[in-house]
């Protein structure tokens, strides 16, 4: 924990709340002050939320605060490697792993002030998994139904055996939300009473939403119902106040750190982090994150201008990857401050299997690529956002690694809309790319990136009937050890089959004030201030 | 024809160009590749789930159903929702728009305090070391780029000296002008260069004229003659610059905005190109187009009052 992380705030929590103990990571020489009630942070957002509703959103600018606002029946740890107790402090799964019993908090209030009952639980969920509400409903697909059983007692049904339902349930589209309350919003439809709910959402969450002008400002104020309590007996969370500003210029962002007008700021560009270690007034946050950052190619055998692909050749494929040595891009776009991947999914994703892949080896990538028919090199195109600066290292350093096979990479800028367009239709060779988990299980990230009839594999075209298998067998798995085992399989053939270029997992960068201490991000990107405070 | 007539003539001819401002917004918009729905869902998202949002948002309508409901929506004053933001475009604008119009009238105010009088200095200095100076440093100021002199400004002025605050908007009138003084410095630097340049060019044209040569040499005081004589005549070139100009201040607000975390309708203009918010593009062009329209008949007016050849 080099890099100046303190975890200590969460663990306290943690322990409060009754789950297993994470590690104490403290700084030598770093006091530890209790925590100050009351005040105000004020936190800079790169960009602002769009849409609070915990089913209908689409995007992390949403994710990463509803938590905020809105609590789930479980929780993610955070290690991000399995839930602890949220709304609901038990659970049992029956022996047919088909029907998972809850049982609820007791005394848990909205922000609102009415009770939370079994009805708004069973609503909750039933709304979530509704197939016509957006785009989250495969993670909670296997439900059938959700049974009341008593005021603080629910049971989910399954279809089939799922052993993703607890995760599922400690993700943001299962969070708990008024069925009464929605239901008395304005609007004919669910869609239209959820953009009225969402101007002013009411969860169970540490805080609530009282301001919102769109991209300038999110007023947020404690919720004086808020169940959670401190590690003193007192309820969480700690500040009176919570302001989002939205400030999109990273450099506009630090700026008002280092004058004082902000306590924290997300996202901080990696070329700026030992500037902020060095201030004295600053803390640099690391949080370990499951972002993972590749190249992804276009794997089919022709291109859509009717030309023979190379990348369909999983030779040059493997090829490419070991042109690259990740080390190198790692120092050169995050200041090494980055890992290389050693899975298509992060470190931080359960059931994750690390394997040392593809170490930078030109002779072989050499001898590889001379086995087919493109030895004697050929040009290839990778897409990007115009004006990413990490995209443009990354994609310089490589071209000049790839260099050497007499394989020339054309960079293409292309702005965000032009770019997924061309995504989605297969037009393209290669492009750069990002992904974070959106929750603590592999199925996620494996339906996108592995199994083809979801997204045909991140859009590559990568069909692997052995890992499309494995993938609908390990859906069902009712034992641990051989759904660990199917999915340690998967890893090894993507890793084999080389559908993406691996580049590196990096941390989530944020920086706070000395005095502005508690804030945590878990590996999925959610951000808690339910702990957060301001010391004296 | 008189005077009046002559300004009806021009606000008949705005309501034609507004239509056609909101015809070609609407198409240029649909012709940039991509579209909303598949910019908010991202690269992951389905095709059922895309198929689904843009259904429900009734974007799988043919074109030109889209376009009529488009401009019988204006003509009805309704602008919809913005798709990303799912808020009343109307609502979302009016919290952006006092930002941008206080911006660009204290950049104007801005640019003209210091061009005009220096613009007078340097005329009546050409080519000595006054006029040399002035024209050296406004050079500097037009030449360099506008984000990289708001971000010098804010490291110098408000996050070291501390003199300003590091950007934003504040709450209250008194807090907005000093919140948006550095952006509308930074806006009337390069903007106050192209006014002294001229002015000063219109200053020594008028100097020369054989009007000021008799108006001397009926014994006129210089002060009088300046400020009577010089000055009307010159500025009328002033005037119509800042009224071309306030088109391009408004473009320079897009990067100054973002620079400044200042929350106006130039950062929501490119905000919502990127996301392709249709709703948005279409009704901030159309509120944009009405400002500059504003800000070319004020032009006018101020032109006709000034030189009495206008509108006769």
């Amino acid at each position: 924990m080099s890099n100046g992380l303190v975890l200590t705030r969460r663990a306290g929590l943690a322990l409060a709340a009754g789950f297993a103990a994470v590690p104490v990571l403290t700084l030598p020489g770093v006091a530890q002050a209790a925590p100050v009630r009351g005040g105000k942070m004020v936190y800079g957002r790169y960009a602002d939320s769009l849409f609070l509703d915990p089913v209908l959103n689409d995007a992390n600018v949403d994710i990463w605060v509803m938590n905020n606002l809105y609590d789930t029946l479980l929780t993610p740890m955070q290690d991000g490697l399995g839930v602890a107790p949220g709304l609901a402090t038990k659970w049992s799964m029956s022996a047919d792993g088909k029907s998972l019993a809850l049982t609820l908090r007791e005394g848990v209030k909205f922000a609102n002030g009415t009770q939370m009952t079994a009805e708004d639980v069973k609503w909750s969920l039933d709304r979530a998994r509704n197939p016509k509400n957006g785009a989250w409903v495969d993670l909670v697909a296997s439900i059938t139904d959700v049974v009341i059983d008593g005021p603080l007692a629910v049971t989910v049904k399954l279809k089939h055996p799922d052993l993703s339902i607890l995760a599922a349930l400690a993700t943001f589209n299962t969070a708990i939300m008024p069925k009464a309350l929605f239901e008395a919003t304005q609007g004919a439809t669910d869609a239209e009473k959820a953009k009225a709910f969402a101007e002013k959402p009411i969860g169970t969450g540490p805080f609530m939403l009282v301001e919102w002008q769109r991209g300038v400002i999110m007023k947020l104020v404690r919720n004086p119902y808020y169940w959670k309590m401190a590690p003193d007996g007192k309820p969480l969370p700690y500040l009176d106040a919570l302001d989002f500003q939205i400030i999109p210029d990273d450099s506009t962002r630090l700026l008002k750190l280092k004058a004082g007008e902000l306590h924290g700021t997300e996202f901080v560009p990696y070329s700026r982090v030992k500037e902020i270690q060095a201030d004295a007034n600053l803390r640099m946050e690391l949080w370990p994150s499951t972002k993972v950052t590749y190249l992804t190619m276009n794997v089919r055998p022709k291109l859509g201008d009717g030309s023979v692909n190379p990348l369909s050749d999983v030779k040059v494929r493997q090829a490419l990857n070991y042109a690259v040595n990740k080390d190198a891009v790692i120092a050169i776009t995050t200041q090494g401050l980055g890992t290389p991947m050693t899975s298509f999914m992060s470190k931080s994703t359960p059931m994750q299997h690390a394997q040392t892949l593809y170490k930078a080896d030109v002779a072989k990538a050499k001898a590889l690529l001379a086995e087919t028919p493109f030895k004697a090199g050929f040009e290839v195109t990778c897409m990007m956002v115009a004006g990413n600066v990490d995209s443009t290292n990354n994609l310089t350093t490589i071209q000049q690694m790839w260099a050497p096979l007499g394989v020339k990479l054309k960079i293409e800028q292309l702005d965000n809309p032009t770019l997924t367009k061309r995504y989605r239709a297969g037009d393209f060779s290669m492009r750069t790319a990002s992904w974070t988990d959106d929750i603590a299980d592999p199925n996620q990230i494996t339906s996108y990136f592995a199994y083809f009839p979801n997204i045909g594999s991140l859009h590559s075209g990568w069909d692997n009937k052995k890992v499309n298998a494995l993938f609908e067998t390990s859906q069902e798995e009712v034992d641990p050890a051989k759904r660990k085992a199917q999915y340690r399989e998967i890893q090894e053939v993507y890793t084999e089959e080389a559908p993406i270029l691996f580049l590196y997992e990096s941390p989530y960068p944020v920086a706070f004030r000395k005095n502005a201490m508690g804030f945590v991000q878990i590996p999925l990107g959610n951000n808690l201030f339910e702990g957060a405070y301001l010391a004296a | 024809m008189n005077r009046g007539t002559w300004l009806l003539g021009r606000l008949a001819q705005i309501v034609p160009s507004f239509l056609f401002i909101g015809v070609a917004v609407f198409v240029l918009a649909r012709l940039l590749p991509g579209d909303p729905v598949s910019a908010m869902l991202g690269d992951h998202a389905t095709d059922a789930t895309l198929a689904r949002l843009t259904a429900q948002l009734g974007l799988d309508r043919s074109i030109p159903v889209q376009l009529m409901q488009f401009l019988g929506g204006v003509l009805r004053g309704e602008l919809g929702d913005s798709i990303a933001y799912r808020i009343p475009v109307a609502r979302l604008i009016a919290e952006r728009l006092p930002a941008t119009v206080l911006l660009t009238l204290l950049s104007v105010a801005i640019a003209l305090a210091l061009a005009v009088p220096l613009a007078f200095v340097a005329a009546l200095n050409a080519n000595r070391w006054p006029d040399l100076l002035i024209r050296f440093v406004f050079q500097i100021g037009l030449s360099t780029p506008i984000f990289y002199v708001g971000l010098l400004l804010l490291t110098v002025l408000a996050a070291w000296a501390h003199l300003f605050p590091v950007g934003g908007y504040g709450d209250g009138w008194r807090a907005h002008l000093w919140h948006l003084f550095l952006p509308a410095l930074t806006l009337a630097l390069s903007f106050a260069a192209v006014l002294m340049r001229s002015l000063r060019g219109a200053v020594l044209d008028v100097i020369n004229a054989e009007f000021v040569d008799f108006a001397r040499s009926k014994g006129l005081r210089a002060r009088v003659l300046l400020g009577r004589h010089v000055l009307r005549s010159a500025m009328i070139a002033t005037v119509t610059l800042v009224g071309l100009h306030v088109g391009s201040l408004l473009g320079g607000a897009v990067i100054t905005e973002s620079v400044f975390a200042v929350p106006g309708v130039g950062r929501l203009m490119v905000e919502s190109i990127f996301a392709r918010d249709y709703p948005v593009i279409q009704a901030l062009t159309l509120v944009l187009a009405v400002f500059v329209s504003l800000a070319l008949l004020a032009t006018d007016i101020v032109q006709m009052w000034l030189d009495p050849r206008v509108g006769r």
